[in-house]
């Protein structure tokens, strides 16, 4: 008997909930250090993109290279 | 509902099927080269950027009418945040490319919020999916029209295109020097640490170096992944949205799809400037405040 079942690709699922994490983890740092610092948004903006785009890109990885 | 039809073909409403994950060929050729859907889409915006810049700018003049404040403004804005990234010295050489980057890709990612693109469909005998539940599942509904960046070929040419000015501008600008010394070279203080310890550590420096090349020869695969993951993404959601709820509930996925597509946009410019100013910029924080 099966109760329960873990279908679809699990490397994909593991990277996916990183890249989620890792994005959260930059979005919540740089929400608190604009608190910290409000002038430096700007800088702080474009920096928290490129570290978002980063450690998206492990999700791409893991959806299509496995 | 078979009144309405002729006019809930130009909404996402329609497609039950979700979208293929690559790009068919239309049926016919131009100088023997398959005309894809993807290509067609890419074409017809690109001319009508074309037009629309030509129409709003016109003839550029010294004192700027409406229009051309307009399109410059917006062009000063994306130089003055590419601008501490590239450099001072770079910005006026890598700026036509990038600022070309930040409006084809924009508007190509926009383009899969227009009615119609993605949701205009051809019928092609074979198994396929029917285009409403219970159709006729012997006819195959293909995409006539679709998103550029929903096309690996599109986004692969266009990180190449930048891994290509990429190196033009490093060896151009930096030199092959300067690019050998910032991959392999030694850049630790030989008067600190001692002669031996300079001679061991300078194979440390070129097992990294060694590193270094292949996450740049990444580039290529991030760079066009990422772009092509999130719009095709975008693109599934906002079908599969109008396939669960077909009214109100997608205008969200096209909200969220508008923000994905500027940032996305963005996010491949800022990218490529960065690898740029990796190696062409070495003015510190510093030396730009002195050199006022």
């Amino acid at each position: 008997m099966i109760l329960a079942q873990i279908t679809g690709s699990l490397p994909a699922a593991v990277g996916c909930f990183a890249a989620a994490f890792g994005v959260a983890m930059i979005g919540a740092k740089a929400v608190e250090s604009v608190g910290r610092n409000p002038e430096a948004s700007g800088k702080i903006l474009v920096q928290s993109i490129l570290g978002m785009a980063l450690a998206e890109a492990v999700a791409f990885y893991a959806i299509f290279l496995t | 509902m078979l009144r309405l039809a002729p006019a809930l073909v130009l909404l996402p409403a329609l497609s039950s099927a979700a979208v293929l994950p690559h790009s068919t060929d239309l049926g016919f050729e131009i100088f023997g080269l398959p005309i894809s859907n993807t290509i067609l889409t890419t074409w017809v915006i690109a001319a009508l950027i074309i037009i629309g810049v030509r129409l709003t700018v016109g003839t550029p003049q010294l004192i700027p009418g409406k229009g051309q404040a307009a399109v410059e403004g917006m062009a000063q804005g994306l130089r003055d945040t590419l601008e501490p990234i590239v450099g001072k010295k770079m910005i006026g050489k890598t700026f036509p490319i990038l600022c070309g980057f930040f409006v084809f890709i924009l508007f190509m990612n926009w383009s899969g919020l227009l009615p119609g693109v993605g949701t205009i469909k051809y019928a092609q005998p074979g198994v396929g999916m029917p285009i409403v539940p219970g159709g006729d599942p012997t006819i195959n509904w293909l995409e006539a029209v679709r998103p550029a960046n929903t096309d690996l070929n599109t986004t692969l040419a266009l990180s190449v295109l930048s891994f290509g000015f990429w190196t033009y501008f490093v060896l151009r600008y930096a030199g092959i020097k300067a690019l050998a010394y910032d991959l392999f070279g030694n850049k630790s203080d030989k008067k600190e640490i001692g002669m031996t310890m300079w001679v061991l550590l300078s194979f440390i420096f070129l097992a990294v170096g060694g590193i270094e090349v292949v996450s740049i020869l990444f580039r290529l695969v991030s760079l066009s992944f990422r772009l092509y993951g999130n719009v095709f993404g975008g693109e599934n959601l906002i079908h599969a949205l109008a396939n669960i709820v077909p009214i109100i509930i997608p205008t969200a996925g096209a909200m969220l799809e508008v923000l994905v597509g500027l940032i996305q946009a963005f996010v491949f410019t800022l990218l490529s400037a960065v690898y740029i100013g990796l190696i062409c910029n070495h003015e510190g924080g510093h030396d730009e405040e002195h050199a006022h």
